[in-house]
C-alpha cells in the first residue's frame, strides 16, 4: 500500500472537459470516495490513476514515484470495473488467479491456490471456484471482480461503482463486507460512486466532484455538516436539504445571503415561527416526513415516526443550524 | 389530413372488390388455418425441390438406371453400386484431391482471414476503405473468378507468374500453374483462398468487435503482456466465430465445383478432379445415373456426418 497523489490533473475528450485541475491525495490506508453525478469526471479521475487515461496536464504520483507516463501494468494498481469485466471463458478460480499468473510476478502455483482460496473465503465465493465466471449471479460476479483485485497486494485499489449494478439488499451486504475487508487489510482504496449512502458509510474522506472539478474533500461529517457551497450541501442528505430564498424563513442571516439551507432534521415544528401548512405526511416506519409549501417553495421536515400531524394542519417552523449561501452559491460562514 | 389516407382507400376498394363467397370463406378460418395457408407454399416447394429429390436419389442409388436410356427399365441391384464405389481406387483418389483442397484452403483462409481481421480491427485511418477493397473478391461470380485467373496463371502473359518471377527471380514462362501436375492442386487452393479469405475475415472481425474493451483494460492492469492478452482473451473469445467460418467454408469447399471447372476442369489428368466434378462426369457424361446417385449419397452422408461432429465440438467451445 502506498500514498497516491494527483496534482493539477486535467483531461478532455475532444471538446468535452472531463476533469480540470484536480488535486487529490489519498494517504496510505485511507478509503477515499469520489462522489458526483454522471459526467462529473469521477471515472476519468480513477482511470487516470490507473493509467488507462493519460492526463493532458498535471502529474500522478504513486508511492512517491512519478507514474504520469507509465503504462497501467507498471503502476501496481488493482481496478474493479463497473461492468465486472471478468474473463468469460475462464472459471472463477482462473479469473482470480489471472493477475498472479502474470509472468512478471512469478508466483508459484501452490501460493496462487492458497491466496485465491483465502480471498474466495473472505468474499464467500469459495464454493463457486470451479464455476464458469459467466454462470454466476450479478452479486457473485462482482465478488469475483473484487476478488481478482484482492488477490494482489497493490499500491492502491481503484473501484469504479462496483456495487451500482446490484440490487439494494446485495449492495448493502457487500458494502459492509467491503468496509470490513478494508479494515482487515488496511488497504488504500479510491472508490467512485454516485450513491451518497455508500460515500457516507465507506469513506474516511469524501471528495465531491462537479463538472470536472473537485469541489470539496473532507470527512463525511465535514462534508455533511460544513459544506463549502450549495452544490455540496445538496449532494448529501436524504431527503434533500431545503434550499429557500433568504427572508422566507425567519432566521438572522449575515449580509449577502441569497439562499438559506436547512437540513430536514434541523427544523422544529411547533406553534411559533414561520407559518406553514402541511401538504402531506410520508410514514417510513422509523421516521416520518412532513411535506409543506413555504412561500411557494417545497419544504420537507423530518418528524417523529408516530406524529399525529395531518395534511391541512397549520404549523410554525423554527430552524436551527442554518447554512447561508451567497448569490454564486458559495457558503457564507457566520 | 382530412379524409382516409391513400392506403386506406386502396384497402377499402380491395375489400369492396372481393367476392362475397371469398369473404365468407376467409371469415370462417381460424388463426391456425390462416397460418398454414401462409406456410403451405414454402412447405410444398421444400418437399418438391429438396425432400423428394433426396428420397428419389436414395431410391435410384440401388438401381442400374441410366438417364440417357429412358426406355430400358431400371433393375434393383441392391448395394452393388455402393460396393463398387467404396472399392474403387479412382474414387479414393478424388476424395484425396478433395481433402487436400478443403484442408489447405481452410488453413490459409483461417490464418490470413484472422490476421486481416486483427489488422482491420486496429481501426487505423481508412480501415473502412480497405475493408471494402478486401471484401471485393467475395462478391464476384465464381465462374468469372475461375475464368480470369486462367489469364493470371498464363506462363507467358500472366500477372501471377510475373509477380512470382519478380520476387524469386524464376523465369515466368518456366512454370505453368494450371498445366503442371505438381502445381495445379495448389493453383485451385490459391484462387479459392484469394476469393474466400474475406468471408473468414468478416466473421472474425465480428468476433473481435464483440470483445468488450474493458476486458483488455482489466488484463492490462493485471499485467498481462499483449502476447498473453492475445492468447488468453482474443483467441478464446473469437474461437466460436472462427469455428463457424470454418464450418461454412468447409461445407462449401467440399462441394466445390464451378470455380475449379472454370479454372482447370479437373486436369491435368485428374489431379484437380474434386469429388463433385467426378460425380458430375459419372452422372452426365457417362450417364451412370444409379451409380452416380449412390456416389452423391455417400458424399452427402460424409458432409452431413462431419458437419454434425463439428457442430458438437463447436457447441462445446461455446459452452466453455
Amino acid at each position: 500500500m502506498a500514498e497516491v497523489r494527483l496534482t493539477g490533473v486535467s483531461k478532455s475528450f475532444g471538446k468535452t472537459v472531463a476533469i480540470r485541475d484536480v488535486d487529490l491525495a489519498v494517504a496510505d490506508g485511507e478509503f477515499v470516495v469520489l462522489l458526483g453525478p454522471t459526467g462529473a469526471g469521477k471515472t476519468t479521475t480513477l482511470r487516470t490513476v490507473a493509467g488507462l487515461e493519460r492526463p493532458e496536464t498535471g502529474t500522478v504520483h504513486i508511492g512517491g514515484k512519478d507514474v504520469t507516463r507509465s503504462a497501467p501494468a507498471e503502476r501496481d494498481v488493482a481496478f474493479v470495473f463497473q461492468q465486472y469485466s471478468l474473463y468469460p471463458h475462464l472459471t472463477v478460480f482462473e479469473n482470480m488467479a489471472f493477475p498472479l499468473r502474470s509472468p512478471a510476478r512469478r508466483v508459484p502455483e501452490d501460493r496462487i491456490t492458497e491466496r485465491v482460496g483465502q480471498v474466495a473465503e473472505m468474499l464467500r465465493i469459495d464454493h463457486k471456484l470451479a464455476n464458469k465466471a459467466t454462470r454466476l449471479s450479478g452479486g457473485e460476479m462482482q465478488r469475483v471482480a473484487i476478488g481478482r483485485a484482492l488477490v494482489r497486494d497493490p499500491s492502491i485499489f481503484l473501484m469504479d461503482e462496483p456495487l451500482s449494478s446490484l440490487d439494494a439488499k446485495l449492495r448493502a451486504g457487500l458494502r459492509v463486507e467491503l468496509k470490513r475487508i478494508q479494515y482487515e487489510l488496511g488497504a488504500t482504496i479510491l472508490y467512485v460512486t454516485h450513491d451518497q449512502i455508500e460515500a457516507m458509510t465507506l469513506a474516511t474522506r469524501v471528495g465531491v466532484l462537479n463538472q470536472g472539478r473537485l469541489v470539496q474533500i473532507g470527512t463525511p461529517k465535514q462534508i455533511y455538516e460544513d459544506p463549502d457551497d450549495i452544490y455540496v450541501a445538496g449532494r448529501l442528505g436524504s431527503p434533500r436539504i431545503n434550499l429557500v430564498p433568504a427572508g422566507v424563513i425567519a432566521v438572522p442571516a449575515p449580509p449577502g445571503t441569497a439562499t438559506v439551507g436547512l437540513r430536514t432534521e434541523h427544523v422544529e415544528i411547533g406553534r411559533d415561527g414561520t407559518p406553514a401548512t402541511i401538504d402531506r405526511i410520508e410514514h417510513l416506519g422509523d421516521q416520518s416526513r412532513a411535506h409543506m409549501t413555504v412561500a411557494g417553495t417545497p419544504f420537507t421536515v423530518l418528524v417523529d415516526a408516530h406524529t399525529d400531524l395531518a395534511p391541512g394542519d397549520s404549523v410554525g417552523l423554527s430552524p436551527r443550524a442554518p447554512l447561508f449561501f451567497d448569490a454564486a452559491g458559495t457558503r457564507i460562514r457566520a | 389530413m382530412a379524409g382516409p389516407s391513400v392506403a386506406d382507400r386502396i384497402a377499402d376498394r380491395a375489400a369492396a372488390a372481393t367476392p362475397m363467397t371469398v369473404v365468407r370463406t376467409v371469415r370462417g378460418l381460424t388463426d391456425r388455418a390462416i397460418a398454414w395457408i401462409f406456410v403451405a407454399p414454402t412447405i410444398f416447394l421444400l418437399l418438391a425441390i429438396n425432400i423428394f429429390p433426396l428420397i428419389w436419389t436414395i431410391n435410384l442409388s440401388f438401381t442400374n438406371y441410366r438417364a440417357n436410356r429412358l426406355t430400358r427399365p431400371a433393375e434393383y441391384i441392391g448395394l452393388r453400386n455402393y460396393e463398387r464405389l467404396l472399392t474403387d481406387p479412382d474414387i479414393w483418389h478424388n476424395m484425396q484431391v478433395t481433402a487436400h483442397f478443403v484442408l489447405w484452403t481452410l488453413f490459409f483462409q483461417v490464418v490470413i482471414g484472422f490476421a486481416l481481421a486483427w489488422l482491420i480491427n486496429r481501426q487505423f485511418k481508412g480501415h473502412g476503405f480497405w475493408t471494402t477493397i478486401i471484401v471485393l473478391p467475395m462478391m464476384l461470380s465464381p465462374a468469372v473468378v475461375g475464368n480470369f485467373w486462367t489469364f493470371l496463371y498464363q506462363p507467358q502473359i500472366g500477372l501471377f507468374n510475373y509477380v512470382i518471377s519478380f520476387f524469386t527471380g524464376v523465369d515466368p514462362s518456366s512454370f505453368d500453374m494450371i498445366g503442371s501436375v505438381a502445381l495445379a492442386p495448389w493453383s485451385i487452393v490459391i484462387v479459392d483462398t484469394w476469393m474466400w479469405t474475406p468471408f473468414v475475415m468478416l466473421i472474425c472481425l465480428a468476433g473481435l468487435r464483440s470483445i468488450p474493451e474493458s476486458i483488455y483494460e482489466a488484463a492490462e492492469i493485471d499485467r498481462a503482456s499483449p502476447w498473453r492478452q492475445f492468447w488468453t482473451i482474443t483467441v478464446p473469445m473469437v474461437l466460436p466465430f472462427l469455428m463457424l467460418a470454418v464450418l461454412f467454408r468447409g461445407i462449401e469447399n467440399f462441394k466445390m465445383f464451378d470455380l475449379v471447372v472454370e479454372l482447370t476442369s479437373g486436369g491435368p489428368g485428374s489431379v484437380t478432379e474434386l469429388a463433385s466434378i467426378n460425380l458430375k462426369r459419372e452422372a452426365f457424361e457417362k450417364w451412370r445415373t444409379g451409380y452416380a446417385s449412390a456416389y452423391a449419397i455417400i458424399l452427402f452422408v460424409t458432409v452431413f456426418g462431419l458437419a454434425n461432429i463439428y457442430v458438437k465440438a463447436l457447441n462445446k467451445v461455446k459452452e466453455r
